[in-house]
């Protein structure tokens, strides 16, 4: 009998191993080796068709680059383009771009791949936000340095726009298989990948630029807080990219072994009150709504106080910032008197996140104090969410981050989510794009003010970018302004 | 008896079969449009046709179904609608972690349970028996995450002697393979040995009772050498049954123990796929959780048979 | 015996956290309060207080609702709809009897867990489908039990004779078989019941369980895992009331076993 199990011991062992073999990735620790601790994994390499910011997250900057990049103030610089000028009209862009340049497979870059990737955004790519390039009429290679582009209309819009993951140039000799194989200009390549583990990435031999400080990197994908602070404080991790338990942070600012990074980023908390649908298409509902809440309260229990208060859809990194958090001051019997003799009952339907849990939860008390009733109905994210809150527009009130830059153009567009339709905020984002850059911004700040004076949404805080990392690294981005997080300055201090 | 175990089999094969179905249906019905999923929002309904006829998902669900259910015969789980790979590798690799999980925390329990159940049934009539049978008590009332939280706070955190988490391979590192694995294997473990020391306790009780026992001891076995050589081999019937049974609250104390130790295993695939409605993928998987337990109890009706001869008669 | 009693105190404290929930609770569980955050232990907040400002025994006691709702849905509907599928397949013939095991053994083949994963994907995740997938997965036990409990009882004396006098079927059953087997299905439905409260604890933390703001003791586990190093007391109070909850319920079960089965309470 002994003898029996023994045996079954045995083959279950040999099965097993068996299993596990097919594993792939292979780190060896070092002084080399940087290991940086993220929650959301990409779900493949290919941001062109697939949705999601865990993908340029770890891609764009590092792996890929595009023309131009954002530092950490928001201002748009040189990246494979050394330097850049405007036609008077605004329509032409011509480019000078670095010398020296390969892809990773070796492949030179030239304007022709500039042509080549710009133009591909219209054709091959199939997220929404490729429709930014469609402003670009035709592309021209003036020598194999040079690109010129050439828009069908002035668009202040569209040099950001080259800043985002719509920037990234990539090798007609480098897009068979996007999905698992990124090729492209930046300091590390992916060197492999273990699916629910981590991404490797190796530095590139052949980069054109500086040469990083790390030459391995290790993205560790730890979906639960608390696992993602243990992997730190244990040893597992050298740095966590993004602190999503802020009430955790205590334990690490009092010891010394870890600093703590704090900055804003583009990353609106937002409470989206469905316009197109009674009660809250009534301006007074949801200005009331926007009384009842006690922001800062809101902020301290959720969040733990970090973060910022914004009263509009502009994060402080943007040109035309304007602190209108004071504009509906916490006022909960004003909020009483708009909506006196109504009985409201709301379906808060939230992303079953972290921080929309906790927002909701206070939300939902705050309301309660004005006589609002609300039911939390939490939703997986993204599929469930993506699906009933913003594509069918089927609820009443959500809360959730909206992390893409300038997202306030998103008010613009009357079938969007919000539900919301101002021929005056349409105008004036259209002129804000076409004009100049100083007719952007004061066109930008009219429309940050009439969102407001709308309540179209309520901005509950601005999200921080909180990092915590070893005290021996340094050379981190403070403000979260772009779609990556950026190794490349990452050093040893 | 040959008979009896055929007859076994052709009811497990039946059972697999009817479970499938099961599984199929219910996924049938889950909300959420794959096409979507993929595609992301914006995707115009040209496109999001076009993918629904691409993943397959607008023929009629027999034929869905038999595609399905043949390719998973030759070992093919299909491609997964959100991640674009190919589920079985996956599935494998997966399936190996949540087993070797399973395993370490298996071998736990019983070394725990072996020697503790049996000394608080030789001693059950004092205070150290009953002291170790109190404690088996409350093993049994603490949830498994609850054990790894609290592990993971004093032996990883504070103590700093293993890592709070992650998987390494066994053939990568095996150092670091058996280090990450100890305090997962001891959430599972301890709580399962509390189970099953109640059960050992309980049985090598009755055995000790029994006439052969006293009829070995009257033939000059000293009372140890009598336990071991006679006891411990009927106490085993029971044991291995519930060993069978537990498997199944094994496999959920695995699921949340994944979590917490961020183990690349089964249970963690699970709950991300059903997370993004990645439909053929958490088939699979469901189909892989139910046919592992069916085989299980499977193996251990079978071995039931085999070690107690009381029962090949009936 | 000195478990029953022990058991029935540790259940009879839950039991009576509850009803008193009903009527009273030192403080709204659901109402945030930001000035009075992460409060440790006090006079006025015995267990101080949550990161909402939300008081911890407050939370405890409305938990205790959920806790005990869970159980006695779960088990409810294991015990109505087992107890007649294995009486049934116990008088039935053996073919029958067979099949139903059959049966019973796939429904099993599906952990309570994954059960109440895939209810909650499909029609979202709360205390209701949390409570009838773990009640759906427990049907197997009380229906075994109710089978091999009929099985015994219907080769007695008392049944033959009942039988050859001509006695139908649902009256033997309700007459003879029930009361004979009841024993066994309460200490069955004890254990279920310390079950069924653990996996409504590891859905909620799982996520697939109560939902936000309703205190559960699952929930207030999962929440206190990011203050875990910071306040240990967050996690320790609803994983010490889990814990009674469960002792309870085993000890009850024993207790109850041993007083049914003279023969093991001698020797135990």
């Amino acid at each position: 009998m002994k003898a029996r199990l023994h045996a079954v011991a045995v083959a279950l062992l040999l099965v097993v191993s068996g299993c596990s073999a097919g594993s792939t990735a292979s780190v060896s620790a070092g002084p080399d080796t940087l290991s940086v601790g993220f929650t959301a994994e990409p779900a493949n390499f290919d941001f062109t068709r697939t949705d999601g910011a865990a993908i340029p997250q770890a891609l764009l900057y590092n792996v890929y680059e595009g023309l131009v990049k954002l530092d950490a103030d928001g201002h748009v610089v040189p990246l494979l383009a050394k330097s850049w000028t405007i036609s008077p009209d605004r329509r032409t862009y011509d480019f000078q771009l670095q010398s020296n340049v390969r892809f990773s497979n070796g492949a030179p870059f030239t304007a022709e791949d500039v042509k080549f990737s710009l133009m591909r955004v219209k054709t091959n790519w199939t997220i929404s936000i490729k429709a930014a390039m469609d402003v670009v009429d035709h592309v021209d290679v003036v020598a194999p340095d040079h690109a010129r582009v050439v828009l069908s209309k002035p668009s202040n819009g569209w040099l950001f726009s080259l800043t985002s993951r719509l920037g990234a140039m990539f090798s007609p000799t480098g897009v068979a298989d996007l999905a698992n194989k990124p090729i492209g200009t930046g300091p590390y390549e992916v060197a492999s990948r273990r699916r629910g583990d981590s991404i490797v990435l190796k530095a590139n031999p052949a980069y054109w630029g500086r040469k990083p400080a790390y030459t391995t990197v290790v993205l560790k994908y730890i979906k639960d807080p608390t696992a993602l602070n243990n992997a730190l404080l244990s040893n597992g991790i050298d740095v966590i990219s993004a602190i999503t338990a802020p009430d955790s942070l205590p334990q690490f600012q009092g010891d010394d072994r870890f600093t703590v990074v704090q900055g804003t980023s583009n990353s609106e908390v937002t409470l989206a009150m469905n316009n197109a649908r009674p009660p809250l298409n009534d301006v007074r509902v949801r200005q009331a709504l926007t009384y009842a809440i006690d922001r800062k309260a809101l902020l301290d229990t959720a969040w733990a106080g970090r973060g910022t208060l914004i009263g509009s859809m502009v994060p402080p990194t943007d040109p035309w910032y304007e602190d209108l958090s004071q504009v509906y001051p916490f006022d909960p019997a004003k909020a009483r008197q708009l909506l006196a003799g109504m009985n409201l009952n709301l379906r808060m339907r939230i992303p079953n996140l972290p921080y929309a849990i906790a927002a909701a939860q206070v939300v939902q008390s705050q309301l309660a104090d004005v006589g609002v009733r609300t039911t939390i109905e939490p939703l997986d994210f993204p599929a469930v969410w993506l699906k009933q809150v913003f594509t069918d527009h089927d609820y009443d009130l959500s809360i959730i981050q909206h992390v893409e830059a300038r997202d306030i153009t998103t008010f613009g567009k009357p079938k969007y989510y919000w539900g919301y339709d101002s021929k005056r905020v349409q105008q004036l984002l259209a002129d804000a794009d076409s004009g100049t850059p100083e007719q952007q911004v004061a066109a930008m700040k009219q429309v940050a003010r009439q969102i407001n004076a709308d309540a179209a949404a309520d901005w509950l805080f601005l999200f921080p970018n909180v990092i915590v990392a070893k005290a021996k690294v340094g050379g981190f981005v403070q403000n979260q302004v772009s779609e990556s997080f950026d190794l490349t300055g990452l050093a040893l201090r | 008896m040959t008979v009896k175990v055929l007859r076994r089999l052709a009811i497990l094969l039946v059972s697999v079969l009817v479970a499938s179905i099961v599984v199929f249906l219910f996924m049938a019905v889950l909300p959420g449009d794959p096409a979507q999923v993929a595609l992301g929002v914006n995707a115009t309904p040209e496109l999001l046709a076009k993918t629904r006829a691409e993943f397959g998902v607008d023929r009629p669900l027999l034929t869905q179904y038999l595609d399905w259910i043949g390719g998973v015969l030759r070992g093919d789980f299909g491609r997964s609608y959100v991640t674009r790979e190919t589920i079985g590798p996956q599935l494998l690799d997966r399936l190996g972690v949540t087993l070797w999980l399973v395993g370490a925390g298996m071998l736990v329990a019983l070394v725990i349970a072996i020697p503790a159940g049996t000394f608080a049934a030789v001693r059950h009539r004092k205070p150290s028996g009953a002291g170790v049978s109190g404690l088996s008590q409350i093993g049994v009332a603490i949830p498994a995450f609850l054990a790894g939280i609290i592990l993971v706070q004093i032996f990883a955190v504070q103590l700093r002697w293993l890592p709070s988490g992650g998987w390494t391979p066994p053939e990568q590192d095996f150092g670091e393979f058996a280090r990450g694995l100890v305090l997962p294997a001891l959430s599972l473990g301890l709580v399962q040995g509390a189970v099953l020391t109640r059960y050992v306790r309980s049985a090598v009780l009755d055995t000790l009772g029994q006439d052969y026992l006293r009829t070995a001891r009257s033939k000059g076995l000293r009372p140890g050498q009598a336990l071991v050589r006679h006891g411990l081999r009927n106490a085993s019937v029971p044991v291995v049954t519930v060993l069978g049974l537990q498997l199944a609250t094994l496999l959920i104390g695995a699921v949340v123990v994944e979590r917490v130790f961020v183990l690349p295993g089964l249970g963690s695939m699970l709950l991300d796929a059903v997370s993004a409605r990645d439909l053929l993928t958490v088939q699979g998987i469901v189909l892989v959780l139910v046919v592992g337990v069916l085989l299980v109890n499977f193996v251990v009706d079978v071995l039931y048979t085999v070690l107690d001869p009381r029962l090949r008669g009936s | 015996m000195r478990s029953l009693k022990i058991g029935g105190f540790l259940i009879g404290l839950v039991v009576l956290a509850a009803l008193l929930s009903f009527v009273w609770t030192p403080f709204d569980p659901v109402k945030v309060d930001a000035a009075h955050r992460l409060l440790g232990f006090s006079g006025s907040h015995w267990f101080g207080t949550d990161k909402f400002g939300r008081d911890v025994l407050s939370q405890l006691m409305v938990g205790a609702r959920t806790t005990l709702y869970v159980g006695v849905v779960a088990v409810g509907i294991a015990a109505v709809i087992g107890t007649p599928l294995g009486i049934l397949a116990g008088m039935s013939p053996r073919w029958l009897g067979e099949f139903v095991m059959r049966v019973n053994d796939l429904v099993l083949a599906f952990p309570a867990l994954l059960l109440a994963i895939m209810f909650g994907a499909v029609f979202g995740a709360d205390t209701l489908t949390a409570m009838v997938a773990i009640g759906i997965a427990t049907i197997p036990s009380f229906a075994r039990i109710a089978r091999s409990g009929t099985l015994q009882v219907m080769s007695t004396e008392f049944v033959l004779a009942a039988r050859a006098g001509g006695r139908s079927r649902p009256t033997i059953a309700a007459r003879h078989v029930l009361p004979n087997i009841a024993g066994l299905l309460i200490v069955q439905a004890s254990v279920s019941f310390a079950i069924a409260v653990l996996a409504e604890a590891a859905l909620s933390f799982l996520g697939f369980g109560t939902r936000p703001p309703t205190p559960s003791w699952g929930r207030m586990l999962q929440e206190s895992q990011e203050l875990l190093t910071v306040h240990p007391r967050l996690a320790l109070v609803p994983g010490i009331a889990i814990a009674v909850a469960v002792l309870g319920f085993n000890l009850l079960g024993d207790g109850l076993r041993d007083r049914l089965d003279p023969r093991l309470a001698a020797r135990v």
